[in-house]
């Protein structure tokens, strides 16, 4: 179970974390969730999907990493195998929140899961030096708070293509060359006949708030799904 | 003779005339045709509100209409509804069963019944045979946030607000479904040479002339009864109740549990219905004047309130008394006239039969909407025929919980099992009954109301006992084993889904707050 406590340089000046992707078991997951802001660099690595929120419904969209539970086809030998990290992965062990202060400014709050087993107290980086977060901790921000920014994105995006029917249920079954088959369930794609029956107003709006692009994004995901076969047969020879 | 069928006018407003508006414009509303639906509506006579539980029927209805199931959840104060529970109709000694909506587990190649009489002793009929029981027991929803608008991982059908579901109804017809809504009172109607309604004089609103008119103006029956003089039958040697006490009651606080069903409490000569929804409790004594006295019926029902929701409840309970003489028009179409809900006839609300009523004969009408005068008369016919055979096997389905009741304790038990009391085609299948369980050859119709599950579960709920026939391979060793790793798969079915659906609160709390999607 994660444990989330708001960071602070008197609680965390000794702490450290493991920023080596792939290296603690907190990796090795069979997706993470994304934002149409880095589908960019997503696509160029991994299949993008969508998936339902087991406590809300909504849909979000996620990077696929295998093809069961538990299944991270990306990382060997403890270390992961690809051009981009998603900034989901990267983040880890933090969480940003934001808080409203009496004069009405929001203020960011960074929170530090301390079960997760990138943290420790003897290896990796340290957060804090003099009770100045290092750079490292400097990085940890500013994606945090471009994550945060991609979030917010990403609700206008979700409305906009499921207002439009854009997605649609999918099974995919491979067979890899041993014979085995696997199946993939309770994932959702976009629906192309759709987005080609989208009429000139929508198009020009969805271009308008940046949701264009990303579609297409997803879309030209799917051939990662062949690379993520030739990983799996590699692995079951 | 020969014209075209082109304009239908509903007369009545209310969740009968709502309903079967949708149901027909859906069907053939479109801007590239001339069929034109007007619905007539007094400004100044109240709805009854009848019938706060649907079948589950009631989802494909909405669907087909083209409303979001949330936007429904969100509008008319809607609950899950997974059957009914009974309470003290066997015994009247606190004992319970249920009708649950799911059939029996493996009900389309197996018939498990035969095989429960060997555990009836340990194991309620539902509860041995329905992954549905725990999720009903716990008050927990039939789905959970991630099932999409009208799918589910148990069957379900709804409790509602009538008032706010006619008001959706309106708002979706006349915005979506081209339904042009008059607000007026008729004062006339005018008829053709052949006898057929011509037009519909209003008060403020001129004539509105039409093809086929549908009579949903309720009790008073404008049209079939008051124009065509067509009568009602009578169904009091069946069905006894003829009287009603409603009321509303409060939760206690806002996170109260919402039953997962209609709970139904046999009383002296009658019964109490219970139904949830998440704003209110719907509470009401459905009795017959004839045993009972009103004062007693309002005292048995503030006692059931008192119960259940405490004395201030019981305190602050208005009660609404309706009467009604059970029974069903000789023809539901006459001429170029439908009724359709409590014009075409009315009978106690045990099994929710009203809106489902609505519902199919609204279905009838649109896919059967007969494409000109000519053939009007046979479409008519068939629909009568039809809807004759409908309700009697209601009144056979509804009458069978009393004939298996063993209550001896007043009259009004006592008397409802006599043998007049009881029709004929009830009585010739609880005969055969005694020595085989109900199973799909007992149905008639593909789309017979009440399926051999549904007898099935009255039957075995209610402590019915059938001799099986020892020559039946049925029930030879074999099968038996089957059955009995059926019931386990049962029972692990059922202990994941208690494990893993919200309450209903919880549900409905989530469908307010982030919706339900549609895939």
């Amino acid at each position: 179970m994660s444990n989330y406590v708001v960071l602070s340089p008197e609680t965390h000046h000794d702490t450290r974390v493991l920023t080596e992707p792939g290296k603690t078991q907190a990796d090795v997951v069979q997706f993470t969730m994304t934002h149409p802001l880095e589908f960019r660099n997503i696509q160029a690595c991994y299949p993008i999907f969508f998936s339902k929120s087991r406590d809300t419904g909504e849909f979000f969209p996620l990077a696929l990493f295998g093809f069961e539970q538990g299944e991270n086809l990306f990382i060997d030998q403890f270390q992961w195998h690809a051009s981009y990290i998603p900034m989901m992965i990267e983040r880890q062990p933090f969480l940003i929140g934001y808080q409203k202060t009496a004069d009405d400014t929001t203020n960011p709050v960074v929170s530090i899961d301390t079960n997760s087993p990138k943290v420790s107290d003897s290896e990796g980086q340290l957060l804090f030096e003099a009770n100045q977060p290092t750079d490292y901790m400097k990085g940890i921000m500013s994606k945090l708070e471009a994550l945060h920014h991609g979030h917010e994105h990403n609700k206008g995006f979700i409305s906009a293509i499921t207002e439009n029917d854009l997605l649609e249920p999918f099974t995919l079954e491979i067979t890899l060359n041993n014979g085995t088959t696997n199946q993939l369930m309770g994932f959702y794609t976009i629906n192309e006949h759709r987005l080609l029956e989208l009429g000139g107003d929508t198009l020009s709006e969805f271009n308008q708030k940046g949701y264009l692009q990303p579609i297409y994004m997803a879309v030209a995901s799917y051939a990662r799904i062949k690379d993520l076969i030739d990983k799996k047969n590699a692995l079951s020879k | 003779m020969n014209h075209s069928i082109n304009r239908v006018v509903v007369v009545g407003g209310g969740t009968a005339g709502w309903l079967s508006a949708g149901i027909i414009a859906a069907e053939h509303y479109s801007s590239q045709n001339d069929f034109e639906l007007y619905l007539i509506e007094s400004p100044d006579i109240p709805t009854i509100g009848v019938g706060e539980g649907t079948w589950p029927s009631m989802r494909s209805t909405l669907k087909k209409m083209g409303i979001s199931e949330t936007d429904f959840f969100r509008e008319c104060s809607a609950s899950f509804k997974q059957g009914t529970q009974f309470y003290n109709w066997t015994y009247g000694k606190g004992e319970t069963y249920s009708h649950p909506f799911t059939a029996p587990h493996h009900f389309n190649d197996k018939n498990l019944a035969p095989h429960w009489q060997t555990i009836r002793e340990e194991t309620p009929f539902a509860d041995a045979v329905c992954p549905q029981m725990p999720l009903i027991n716990n008050q927990l929803a039939p789905k959970d946030i991630t099932t999409p608008e009208y799918a589910f991982n148990v069957n379900y059908g709804y409790h509602l607000d009538a008032g706010k579901f006619a008001e959706l109804l309106r708002k979706h017809c006349v915005k979506q479904l081209g339904v042009k809504h008059i607000s007026a009172n008729m004062t006339a109607i005018n008829s053709t040479e052949e006898g057929d309604i011509q037009s519909i004089e209003t008060d403020s609103s001129g004539t509105i002339e039409g093809d086929l008119f549908i009579d949903c103006s309720g009790t008073r029956a404008l049209l079939i009864g008051e124009h065509f003089k067509i009568p009602t039958l009578s169904k009091k040697k069946y069905l006894f109740n003829d009287s009603a006490l409603a009321a509303q009651v409060a939760y206690e606080t806002a996170e109260d549990p919402i039953q997962s069903c209609t709970l139904s409490t046999a009383q002296s000569a009658g019964w109490i219905w219970d139904i949830g929804l998440p704003t209110r409790r719907g509470i009401g004594h459905v009795y017959s004047s004839q045993y009972n006295s009103e004062e007693n019926a309002r005292a048995e029902l503030l006692a059931y309130i008192k119960d259940t929701a405490g004395e201030k409840a019981a305190e602050k309970a208005s009660i609404r008394k309706i009467t009604f003489d059970p029974g069903h028009r000789e023809k539901f179409w006459h001429k170029n006239c439908v009724a359709i809900g409590m014009s075409a006839g009315f009978i106690e609300p045990l099994e929710a039969s009203a809106l489902v009523l609505v519902e199919l004969s609204a279905a009838m009408v649109a896919e059967q909407l007969p494409a000109n005068r000519k053939i009007m008369d046979i479409v008519a016919k068939r629909f009568n025929e039809k809807f004759s055979y409908r309700w009697n096997r209601i009144i056979d389905f509804i009458k069978l919980h009393y004939i298996l009741s063993k209550r001896a304790d007043t009259a009004y038990w006592v008397d409802n099992c006599r043998a007049d009391s009881v029709p004929e085609s009830l009585q010739e299948l609880i005969d055969i009954w005694h020595y085989q369980v109900p199973w799909h050859r007992d149905c008639y119709h593909i789309d017979e109301m009440f399926p051999s599950a549904s007898f099935q579960y009255v039957l075995y709920g209610m402590d019915f006992k059938t001799q099986m026939n020892p020559m039946s391979k049925r029930t030879d060793r074999q099968a038996g084993m089957q059955a009995q790793a059926m019931f386990v798969e049962n029972s692990k079915i059922a202990q994941r889904l208690a494990a893993s659906m919200p309450t209903n609160r919880e549900l409905i709390n989530k469908i307010y707050k982030y919706g339900l999607q549609k895939i």
